[in-house]
């Protein structure tokens, strides 16, 4: 995790009038902002804002109709999702994408395998991967349940080794799509543990979240979307305590 | 009687080949494939020519087959892999019939619907191998590389990024995986080691015509994958031990006119998939339905 790391608060990922319309509907709009180092950034709004498509166009999953991303000064127009993902940005999904038919074990280890050929790596290396991985498993928890098949774990620990799996790679910008939704207090204070602990370590955090204690306990930044728009983007109190953002995100709208 | 059996055992692991080449891409890396039967064929071909003008010995046969196949595979997975799962079939589907014309046709490489003929028994250092109990330790020699080949790549790195794949080719790409990079070689090596499969047979039997390379044999070895467990080691090949036994078997049964043979054998066939598919979906082998 500590590769040629950027000062803190260095531009990582710029962003630069981002664009994406499906049909008629303009997903994202107009959107700039800076993911900076060791900054941990929200975002929030309502459901549709276009918070999983801004990652989803950040990451190259989705085509952008115009505007600019650079990462670590590089334009990445063109670039693929797996060649952004071996220059250090990881990413989270919602429905969280495990490898069903493979063990929490084989799971975490595929997530620090690049290549597409098996190539011969020395014993030093495969003790270090595994004493870094049994690490990444007793943080999450998941360390008794290595050998089980993820489509047989409980909710819970299906978040977490979605959590497990981007811990275990290089990756410097996490992008988190709600890691924390649907988890009880314990496993919660778990989970921020793990990433505040992360954060100390050099990780850059973007994170979709709703639950607002945890935007508050977490954030550096908060950055507020609705229907494409960035409506908002600076310190969390500024962010939560604008009463017209706050009748946006909680329905009130006329 | 004892050619007899050590006939069926050539005939097990040839076919055996098959199904464990077509459950490295079915049950690792989620790819369907229609058109094994065309590599089984393409490396049955080359390998007769070769041996007929080349050299009969099956250290050259074995690499020109595997190669060819190689290559073609190369023409099918290029395109066929950039896009979703379904148009692979298609794909292949559409492969298998173009390719059971070209056998058909191209009557200077293949013979055309007569088939190539006395093709040279198969020459391991030197020494003619053409009775079937000699050929058996060839032929099961030829499945047990196979298998540990398959069994290595499966448990390496390779393995795992065809699974995760399998399960989420996004989520993959997320890792660092070049998704297409990596399905297009797990066809490009299950083609090539079905090639094996058709050199074998080409030797073995001495005639090949393109009877045994049609579409009816894509499906065979693809009901030997599913009936035996898709995407475990054993399942294949007691799949195909159990579909090439299957018509010896009936034609044991001393009452039934040899007319009636193959009709009986489409309805075990039919019935068994059915029964299978509802009490046992992972196939003989494989993990129980989960209830």
């Amino acid at each position: 995790m500590t590769k040629t790391s950027p000062a803190l608060g260095e531009p990582l990922m710029q962003i630069r009038n981002l664009d994406k319309s499906f049909g008629g509907v303009k997903a994202v709009q107009d959107v700039s902002m800076d993911l900076r180092a060791g900054i941990v950034t929200t975002l929030v709004g309502p459901n549709g804002a276009g918070k999983t498509t801004f990652f989803n166009l950040i990451t190259g999953n989705l085509a952008r109709d115009s505007g600019q991303v650079t990462w670590l000064g590089q334009d990445t127009a063109g670039l693929k999702p797996y060649r952004l993902a071996r220059a250090g940005v990881g990413r989270t999904y919602q429905d969280l994408r495990l490898f069903d038919g493979m063990s929490v074990w084989e799971n975490v280890l595929n997530a620090t395998e690049h290549g597409a050929f098996p190539m011969p790596i020395s014993r030093a290396h495969r003790r270090g991967r595994r004493e870094r991985m049994e690490h990444v498993l007793e943080r999450t928890g998941l360390i008794d349940k290595r050998h089980t098949r993820a489509i047989d774990l409980a909710y819970a620990e299906r978040k977490f080794l979605s959590m497990a799996r981007i811990m275990a790679t290089e990756a410097q910008l996490w992008l988190l799509d709600e890691p924390a939704s649907g988890l009880d207090p314990n496993s919660y204070e778990r989970f921020l543990t793990i990433l505040r602990e992360d954060v100390a370590g050099g990780v850059t955090v973007c994170i979709i979240e709703h639950n607002l204690d945890i935007v508050v306990g977490i954030s550096d930044r908060i950055a507020f979307l609705d229907r494409g728009k960035l409506l908002a983007d600076g310190d969390p109190k500024t962010v939560l305590n604008d009463p017209e953002l706050a009748r946006i995100y909680f329905g009130d709208r006329a | 009687m004892e050619a007899y059996i050590y006939n069926l055992v050539n005939l097990i692991a040839i076919y055996a080949i098959l199904a464990v080449t077509l459950n490295f891409i079915m049950g690792y890396a989620g790819i369907y494939s229609l058109a094994h039967a065309v590599f089984f064929g393409l490396g049955a071909y080359v390998a007769a020519w070769v041996a007929l003008h080349v050299h009969p010995s099956i250290f050259v046969t074995l690499p020109a087959a595997m190669a060819s196949a190689a290559a073609l595979s190369l023409l099918l997975a290029l395109p066929a892999l950039r896009v979703r799962g379904e148009y692979f079939v298609a794909a292949s589907l559409g492969l298998q019939v173009l390719a059971v014309t070209v056998f058909s046709e191209w009557k200077s490489f293949t013979g055309g619907i007569g088939g190539v003929l006395a093709i040279p028994p198969a020459d391991v250092f030197g020494v003619e191998v053409f009775k079937p109990q000699h050929f058996a330790i060839v032929s099961i020699i030829a499945l047990i590389v196979v298998i540990g080949l398959i069994n290595a790549l499966v448990h390496s790195s390779f393995g795992r990024n065809l699974r995760a794949i399998r399960d989420s080719e996004s989520a993959a790409a997320s890792f660092g995986k070049n998704v297409p990079m990596i399905k297009t070689l797990s066809v490009v090596i299950s083609a090539a080691l079905a090639a094996i499969a058709g050199a074998l047979y080409a030797s073995y039997m001495s005639f090949i015509n393109v009877e045994s390379f049609t579409l009816d044999t894509s499906v065979l070895v693809m009901a030997m994958v599913i009936i035996g467990g898709t995407g475990t080691v054993a399942g294949p090949i007691v799949g195909a031990a159990l579909l090439m036994l299957l018509p010896s078997a009936i034609s044991w049964i001393d009452f039934l006119p040899q007319t009636e043979v193959g009709a009986l054998q489409q309805i075990i066939y039919g019935l068994g998939m059915t029964l299978l598919m509802i009490f046992r979906p992972g196939g003989i082998v494989g993990r129980r339905a989960a209830v």
